[in-house]
C-alpha cells in the first residue's frame, strides 16, 4: 500500500541529455566494446575496438564542443556543466585520444604492449609461449573508455556521492590495466596490486570524509555544503576532519606527498602506454575533482585548508625533486617528475582565484601533452627484452638516434620549465597566480625545487649526448604510425604552447568560472 | 517491523532495549575487528570479520535503517564473506603471511601511527557529536511511506545518475574478473575424449581412481596416507597441499577387530 503512494509521487528528475552526452557516449561505447569482445571473431576485434574507441572519444569531444558555454546543474544536482568542467572533459578526451594511439601501437612488439591472457601464470611455459605469439588482449579498449568516462564525470560531479562513484569508475579499470603488461609481468601484477590496495584504502578515507561532511552540513551537494560552511549549527570539528579525509582521497589520486608512495612503483610496473594515460588523464581528472571540491564546496574554509595544503604542495615539490635525483630508472624518474609537477599544479590551485584556476587548467593540459610524448619515446627505446628503462642504457643515445634524443631533451627541458616550452608558460602562470594571491612562500619553494629537479633532467641529457654509446645501448625502434603520431602531437603541443600559448590561455581564462 | 523501528528511534535518545543491545554487541564487534587483524590464520580472520559485520548489521537495524541492516547481513556477511571463505578453502588455508619485515620497524610505526590517528579522530568525533541531537529521522523514514521506499525514492530521483553510473562499475568488475581469471584455450589445446581415454590406459598410468587417505583404517586425519596391501604407504592417496603425517607405532600396527 505504502509503495503505491511512493510510486505516484516519484518523478524522474530532468536530465539534460545534451550536457550529459560526453559521458553517456563514452559509457555507451564502453558497453558496445564489451559486446564486441563477446561477438566479434578474434582476428577482427583489434581493428573494430580501435575504430570504435577512436570514434567514441571523437563523438564525446564533439558533444563537449557543442555544449561549450553551457552553465547549469543537471541530473537533480548531481552533475555540473560549466566552463572548468567542460574544459577538463575536453582535455581528458584529447589526451585520452593521444594515449589511445600509444596503447594501440602493435608494430614495436608483436601483439602490442599488453599480455594476451593476463590469467596465465607469469613465467610459466604457457606464458613464454603467449609472450612470443599471442596478440594482446583487446579488453583494454572498453576498460579505457569506461575509465575516461569516469574521469569526465569526476571532473563534473556536483555532489560528493557522485564524485565517489566516478572515482571508483575511473580507478577500477586503471587497476586492471596496470596488471596487463606483456613483459615483466610479475612487476606489473605487483604494481596493480599495490595500486588497488592503496587506492581502496584512499577511497575508504574519501568515503569516511563524505560521511563526516554530511554529518556537518546535512547535505552532500556542493552548493549545500557551501551554504552550510557559513551557518551550520554543528561542531566545526566535523567539517575539518571530513574535509581532511576527502582531501586525502583526492590527494592520493593526484599523487601528492605524502600520499605519493604508490606512484613510482605503479608507473614503473604498468605497461608504458597505460603509465602515459595515468600521468596525463588521471592527473587532469584528479585535479579537476580537487579544484571543484576546494573552489565550489569549501571555498569559505579556504583560510583553514590553505596552510595545510600549502605545506603539502611544498612537501610534494621537495619530495618529487629530491628523490628524482636518486633514480636510475627512466620510468621512475618520470614518476617522481610527475609528483613534483603535481606540486606545481597545487601551487596554482591554492591561489583560490580566477587566475589560479585558469593557470592550473593550463598547466594540466601542457603537462599532459609533454608527459604523453615522453612516455611515448620511452616505449621506443628497447632491446630484445622489451623496453630498456635503466638510465645507464640511455647513455650515448644521442649518437645512435639523434632525432629521438633531441625530442626527449626538448621534453625534459619542458619539464624543467625552460622558456620557449609549454613548461615555462605553465609554471609562470601558476607562480604568477600564487604571488597575486599572496602565496609567495609557495612560489619560493617552487623556484628552489625547480632548480633541484633540473639536475636529474640535465643528467639524462648529458648522458644521452656526451657519453659514448656502449655495447648495451639499445637501438631506438622505428615507431609505427600510431606512436609516431602520438609523440609528434605531444612534442608539437609542448612547443606550440611555449611559443604561442595565447589561444589556450584565453580559453582557460574564459572557462575559469565554476557554477554552483 | 518498520513502524516499530521508526518508533524506537524517534524518541531521539538511546535507551532501553536499544542501549542494551548496543552495549552488548559493541564490545563484541570491536574485539572481533581486532581479532580479524590479529589472527594468523586467514580462515579465523574471515570468521572474525563475519561476526563484526553481523554486529554492524544489527546496529543499522537498531538505528531505524532496516534496509541497510538487511543488505549488510545478506550481501556482505551472507554472500561476499562466504564466497571469500570458499576461495580460502580452495586455495588452501596454509598460505599465511610472511612475517619478515622488509622495512625495519615498519610494523611498530604503523601500529603507533594508527593508534594515534584513531585517537585523534575518535576524540574529534566525540567532541563534535557528544551532545548532538539527531533530528529528521522520523521524517526521512515516513515521507515516502517507510525506510525502503525512501531509499528507493532517493535512488531514482536525486541520485539517479550516480546509480546508473554504478552499472559501468559493475561491468568493469565483471570484465576485470574475466581478464584476471579466465584462460581461453586455443582449439589445438582442447583435449577430446578419445585422447583422454588413450592417455588413461597408456603404459605407466594407473587407470583406476586414486586410493582414499587412510582415515578410517589408521587415524582421524586426512593427512594420514593409506596403507597398501603390501604394507607400504601410498602417496597417491593424499592431497599434495597437505603435509604428510608420520604414523605412530600404535597407529601403524595392524588392527584386529576382536579388541574393539
Amino acid at each position: 500500500m505504502t509503495t503505491d503512494i511512493a510510486a505516484e509521487t516519484l518523478k524522474l528528475p530532468s536530465l539534460d541529455y545534451a550536457a550529459l552526452a560526453p559521458m553517456l557516449i563514452l559509457f555507451g561505447v564502453g558497453c558496445v566494446g564489451v559486446l564486441v569482445e563477446a561477438i566479434a571473431p578474434k582476428k577482427a576485434r583489434f581493428p573494430v575496438q580501435l575504430v570504435l574507441a577512436v570514434l567514441g572519444i571523437a563523438a564525446s569531444l564533439t558533444a563537449i564542443v557543442l555544449a561549450a558555454g553551457t552553465e547549469k546543474v543537471t541530473a537533480a544536482g548531481a552533475v555540473a556543466v560549466d566552463g572548468p568542467g567542460l574544459f577538463l572533459q575536453g582535455s581528458i578526451a584529447v589526451l585520452g585520444l593521444v594515449a589511445l594511439l600509444l596503447i594501440s601501437e602493435r608494430s614495436l612488439e608483436r601483439g602490442g604492449a599488453f599480455v594476451a591472457q593476463a590469467a596465465v601464470t607469469a613465467n610459466s611455459e604457457a606464458d613464454r609461449d603467449q609472450a612470443t605469439r599471442g596478440s594482446g588482449a583487446t579488453e583494454v579498449y572498453p576498460l579505457i573508455i569506461f575509465s575516461l568516462g569516469g574521469m569526465m564525470l569526476f571532473a563534473a560531479a556536483n555532489d560528493l556521492l557522485t564524485m565517489f562513484v566516478a572515482l571508483e569508475v575511473f580507478s577500477l579499470p586503471l587497476y586492471l590495466l596496470c596488471a596487463m603488461a606483456r613483459r615483466r609481468r610479475l612487476l606489473s601484477q605487483e604494481a596493480a596490486l599495490k595500486y588497488f590496495l592503496l587506492g581502496a584504502f584512499a577511497s575508504a578515507f574519501f568515503l569516511f570524509g563524505i560521511a563526516l561532511v554530511y554529518g556537518y552540513a546535512g547535505r552532500v551537494d556542493f552548493a549545500g555544503i557551501h551554504a552550510a560552511v557559513l551557518d551550520s549549527p554543528n561542531d566545526i570539528a566535523l567539517l575539518y576532519i571530513g574535509l581532511a579525509m576527502v582531501a586525502i582521497g583526492l590527494l592520493f589520486k593526484a599523487a601528492l606527498a605524502p600520499f605519493h608512495v604508490w606512484t613510482p612503483d605503479v608507473y614503473q610496473g604498468a605497461p608504458t602506454p597505460v603509465t602515459a594515460l595515468m600521468a596525463a588523464c588521471t592527473k587532469v581528472a584528479a585535479f579537476g575533482g580537487l579544484l571543484r571540491v576546494l573552489y565550489v564546496a569549501f571555498e569559505r574554509s579556504q583560510w583553514d585548508y590553505r596552510p595545510v595544503l600549502g605545506a603539502i604542495a611544498v612537501l610534494t615539490m621537495l619530495v618529487g625533486a629530491v628523490l628524482a635525483v636518486t633514480q636510475t630508472d627512466i620510468k621512475r624518474l618520470l614518476a617522481y617528475s610527475s609528483i613534483a609537477n603535481a606540486g606545481y599544479v597545487l601551487v596554482g590551485v591554492l591561489a583560490i582565484s580566477k587566475a589560479g584556476l585558469a593557470s592550473s587548467l593550463f598547466y594540466l593540459v601542457a603537462y599532459g601533452f609533454s608527459v604523453l610524448a615522453a612516455f611515448g619515446i620511452v616505449t621506443l627505446v628497447r632491446d630484445a627484452d622489451g623496453e630498456a628503462t635503466h638510465l645507464s642504457r640511455w647513455a650515448g643515445l644521442g649518437r645512435r638516434s639523434p632525432l629521438y634524443a633531441t625530442l626527449f631533451t626538448f621534453l625534459l627541458l619542458a619539464f624543467a620549465g625552460i622558456p620557449l616550452t609549454s613548461g615555462f608558460t605553465a609554471k609562470f602562470g601558476v607562480f604568477a597566480a600564487a604571488i597575486e594571491a599572496d602565496q609567495t612562500w609557495l612560489v619560493i619553494a617552487g623556484v628552489i625545487t625547480s632548480a633541484i629537479i633540473a639536475f636529474p633532467y640535465l643528467r639524462v641529457v648529458v648522458m644521452m649526448w656526451l657519453s659514448e654509446p656502449g655495447e648495451s645501448t639499445p637501438a631506438v625502434s622505428l615507431p609505427g604510425a600510431l606512436t609516431a603520431a602520438a609523440v609528434t602531437i605531444g612534442a608539437a603541443a609542448t612547443l606550440l604552447l611555449g611559443i604561442v600559448p595565447q589561444p589556450l590561455l584565453d580559453m582557460t581564462e574564459n572557462a575559469a568560472h565554476f557554477v554552483r | 517491523m518498520n513502524g516499530l523501528v521508526t518508533l524506537a528511534a524517534a524518541a531521539g535518545e538511546v535507551k532501553g532495549g536499544e542501549a542494551a543491545t548496543f552495549y552488548l554487541l559493541a564490545p563484541i564487534a570491536v574485539i572481533c575487528a581486532i581479532g580479524m587483524v590479529w589472527a594468523r590464520n586467514a580462515v579465523h580472520s574471515a570468521l572474525f570479520l563475519v561476526v563484526t559485520m553481523l554486529c554492524l548489521g544489527v546496529f543499522y537495524v537498531l538505528q531505524a535503517g532496516p534496509f541497510i541492516g538487511m543488505v549488510q547481513i545478506i550481501v556482505y556477511t551472507g554472500a561476499i564473506m562466504m564466497l571469500f571463505l570458499f576461495v580460502l578453502m580452495l586455495v588452501g588455508r596454509d598460505a599465511s603471511d610472511s612475517l619478515i619485515e622488509t622495512l625495519r620497524g615498519q610494523r611498530m610505526t604503523a601500529v603507533l601511527l594508527g593508534l594515534g590517528f584513531a585517537g585523534l579522530v575518535a576524540t574529534g568525533l566525540y567532541r563534535a557529536l557528544g551532545n548532538l541531537d539527531s533530528v529528521g529521522l522520523t521524517q526521512a523514514n515516513s515521507v515516502h511511506g517507510g525506510n525502503v521506499p525512501g531509499i528507493a525514492a532517493l535512488l531514482f530521483t536525486k541520485y539517479v545518475f550516480a546509480f546508473e553510473v554504478t552499472s559501468a562499475l559493475l561491468i568493469t568488475a565483471a570484465v576485470g574478473a574475466m581478464i584476471l581469471a579466465h584462460i581461453e584455450k586455443r582449439p589445438d589445446q582442447k583435449i577430446a575424449q578419445p585422447e583422454r581415454m588413450r592417455a588413461r590406459f597408456a603404459p605407466d598410468n594407473y587407470p583406476g581412481p586414486k586410493p582414499g587417505p587412510g582415515v578410517f583404517a589408521n587415524s582421524t586425519s586426512v593427512a594420514t596416507p593409506a596403507v597398501l596391501p603390501d604394507g607400504t604407504q601410498s602417496e597417491r592417496s593424499m592431497s599434495k597441499i597437505l603435509p604428510q603425517r608420520e604414523l605412530t607405532a600404535a597407529e601403524a600396527a595392524p588392527k584386529g577387530t576382536e579388541h574393539q
